[in-house]
């Protein structure tokens, strides 16, 4: 328990500095950067946050099924961002998201003209989008664990108590553990209730709260009222994985 | 995979909408029927702006849905580097347009019923996986030769239920649309569907379309001059929808008037579907508990229900096909005729 909140204290630190990622000079990172790439823009851009989460997972998904150093990871990111944003009926318009992408790589430059460079930008970014469809399969539908995380947390806050739950920011800090969970392409390996389970559970143990009128014994977790089919280890495996994302943060130089 | 473009082979041309194509073709693989929606690439400027966002919605939601009632997504492909998609759709030899058009078919009591069972089931379906249509209509019911009725063409549905979120009130084809939406409410749920369902009931049972509105204004008239206007009494807060205007006043008309020969229990549904305040029309499961629907005589069996000559004449074809085959195979059981 105790590296759990030792890796919170880090954040603490590292999030008072808000750190500008110069693009061009990070590397794929396992999809680490492209999905940085994408929150950043999606939030630029004022994306729903479902939107920009399932341009992660769709990102993930394309990655993991071509050979990443064989295409251009922010072109693929600006797609799935454009791709996502019909999926999701949340419109983000072609020449905002080359807009927003262009000047995040290229950071302090004035939007680009009408001209060859933006015309290639966007059919490049139109293509990319059929080509992710069709190494997708056209299965383009993703089941989120926000849903999930909701429902429990909204059990939970009875639970633990209004007062008690008023005082902590329990869905807060779970919430923010599901988004940035989204940088890691692990996010596409576990079930979207474990997932929202794992993030729950290492926001309770951040603030030390301990869920009353059960005991947490070997043989049965305070989950156990919401999901019946994840093993302890499995949790904590999660768990790990999502505090593993924050080490995964490029320094600036 | 294969190569999904050659799998398929055009057989001939089927019919033509806002945004695609349809061909009926030939699954090389399985020697299946299938029809194949050819999603149009648009003019120069939508191509421009990638895959359809009609095609998407419809693949979003099809590839959820697994239900005998509502039609089933095959397969996906592109071909080309333009951004075309095609969907391929299980083949459906006719759709309900055609038999309420189709003059030598009497619909009976028991006919209407098992259409409606059909149309309400996969609704029904539908709606408890929190998915309006909102473009119910009877060209948009297939048929196939064994009688059995398939939802199609998804591509305005919508999911529903996020408090907040603002729908349009373009939606449905206008002589199916309900009061709210040609009022322009943006805030909606499945009664827009139930609407539509009961102008399809109302339509089998005329044989023409119950209220075929001119304009949106025409289309509301209409409806009064039906069923009386709305007052803040039977539909509170219709006043303060967008586009709510007074009209004349017209007087309710009573169902038993305009549909002469219908019974008791199905006016009843009719009743219960078209209501002008939305709040008020009965949801497909609470419609499938009305006694129409278990009073006699009971529904149809699904393959003897009247369909289009064109497609009973292959159905006569089939068996005497059929006997040949099995005459040179022995052994040949009558559970085989289900496979075209």
């Amino acid at each position: 328990m105790k590296d759990v909140i030792d890796v919170m204290e880090l954040q603490r630190e590292k999030s008072r500095r808000i750190q500008t990622l110069n693009y061009r000079q990070l590397d794929f990172a396992a999809g680490f950067t492209p999905a940085r790439f994408i929150f950043e823009c999606g939030i630029k851009l004022h994306a729903q946050p479902l939107t920009i989460a399932s341009a992660t997972i769709l990102m993930h998904r394309f990655f993991k099924e071509v050979d990443p150093t064989n295409y251009d990871c922010y072109l693929i990111a600006a797609s799935t961002l454009y791709l996502a944003g019909k999926i999701k009926d949340d419109s983000l318009k072609i020449r905002d998201i080359i807009n927003v992408a262009h000047n995040t790589l290229h950071r302090g430059s004035s939007p680009l003209e009408i001209g060859d460079e933006y015309w290639n930008m966007r059919d490049a970014i139109v293509q990319a989008e059929l080509l992710i469809m069709r190494i997708l399969k056209f299965e383009v539908s993703i089941v989120h664990p926000h849903k999930y995380m909701l429902h429990y947390l909204r059990s939970m806050e009875g639970w633990i108590g209004k007062d008690k739950w008023n005082s902590i920011p329990i869905a807060r800090t779970a919430a923010s553990f599901l988004q940035d969970y989204h940088h890691d392409s692990s996010v596409l390996d576990y079930s979207p209730q474990h997932i929202a389970i794992a993030c729950i559970s290492l926001a309770l143990q951040c603030y030390g709260v301990r869920l009353p009128l059960i005991e947490d014994n070997e043989d049965e977790a305070w989950y156990s009222v919401f999901v019946k089919d994840l093993q302890k280890d499995k949790h904590w495996e999660i768990m790990e994985k999502i505090m593993e994302v924050y080490n995964k943060e490029p320094e600036n130089s | 995979m294969t190569n999904s473009s050659q799998r398929y082979e055009k057989i001939e041309f089927l019919g033509e909408g806002q945004f695609a194509t349809v061909y009926k073709a030939k699954d090389k693989e399985n020697d299946n029927i299938v029809a194949v929606k050819k999603i149009k690439a648009g003019s120069k400027i939508e191509a421009q702006d990638g895959i359809n966002r009609t095609a998407l919605r419809e693949i979003k939601i099809l590839q959820e849905l697994n239900h005998k009632n509502c039609l089933v997504l095959l397969d996906v492909f592109s071909q080309g580097s333009m951004s075309n998609v095609s969907l391929v759709f299980d083949f459906m030899d006719t759709d309900l347009e055609v038999i309420i058009k189709d003059n030598t078919i009497i619909l009976t009591t028991p006919n209407i019923k098992t259409y409606m069972i059909q149309t309400l089931q996969g609704l029904e379906y539908l709606h408890l996986n929190w998915i309006l249509h909102r473009d119910l209509k009877p060209n948009n019911l297939l048929v196939n030769a064994s009688g059995i009725l398939k939802i199609a063409d998804f591509g305005l549905a919508k999911l529903f239920g996020s408090p907040n979120r603002l729908n349009t009130h373009q939606v449905v084809t206008r002589w199916y649309r309900s009061p709210e939406l040609l009022f322009g409410a943006k805030q909606y749920g499945i009664c827009v569907d139930m609407w539509a369902v009961g102008c399809i009931l109302a339509e089998l049972l005329l044989r023409v379309p119950f209220l075929p509105g001119e304009s949106d204004l025409d289309q509301l008239t209409k409806i009064f001059q039906v069923f009386g206007n709305p007052t803040e009494q039977n539909w509170p807060g219709v006043k303060s929808l967008s586009d709510f205007v007074e009209f004349k006043p017209y007087p309710p008309v009573p169902l038993k008037n305009i549909f002469i020969a219908a019974g008791d229990d199905l006016l009843d549904v009719v009743d219960a579907l078209l209501v002008l305040n939305p709040l008020k029309r009965k949801n497909c499961s609470e419609t499938l508990q009305m006694p129409f629907f278990s009073n006699k005589p009971a529904p149809s069996i699904n393959a003897k229900l009247p369909l289009p000559q064109n497609i009973k004449k292959k159905d006569l074809e089939k068996p005497s096909l059929k006997r040949k085959l099995l005459n040179s195979a022995e052994g040949g059981t009558l559970s085989k005729r289900l496979f075209f």
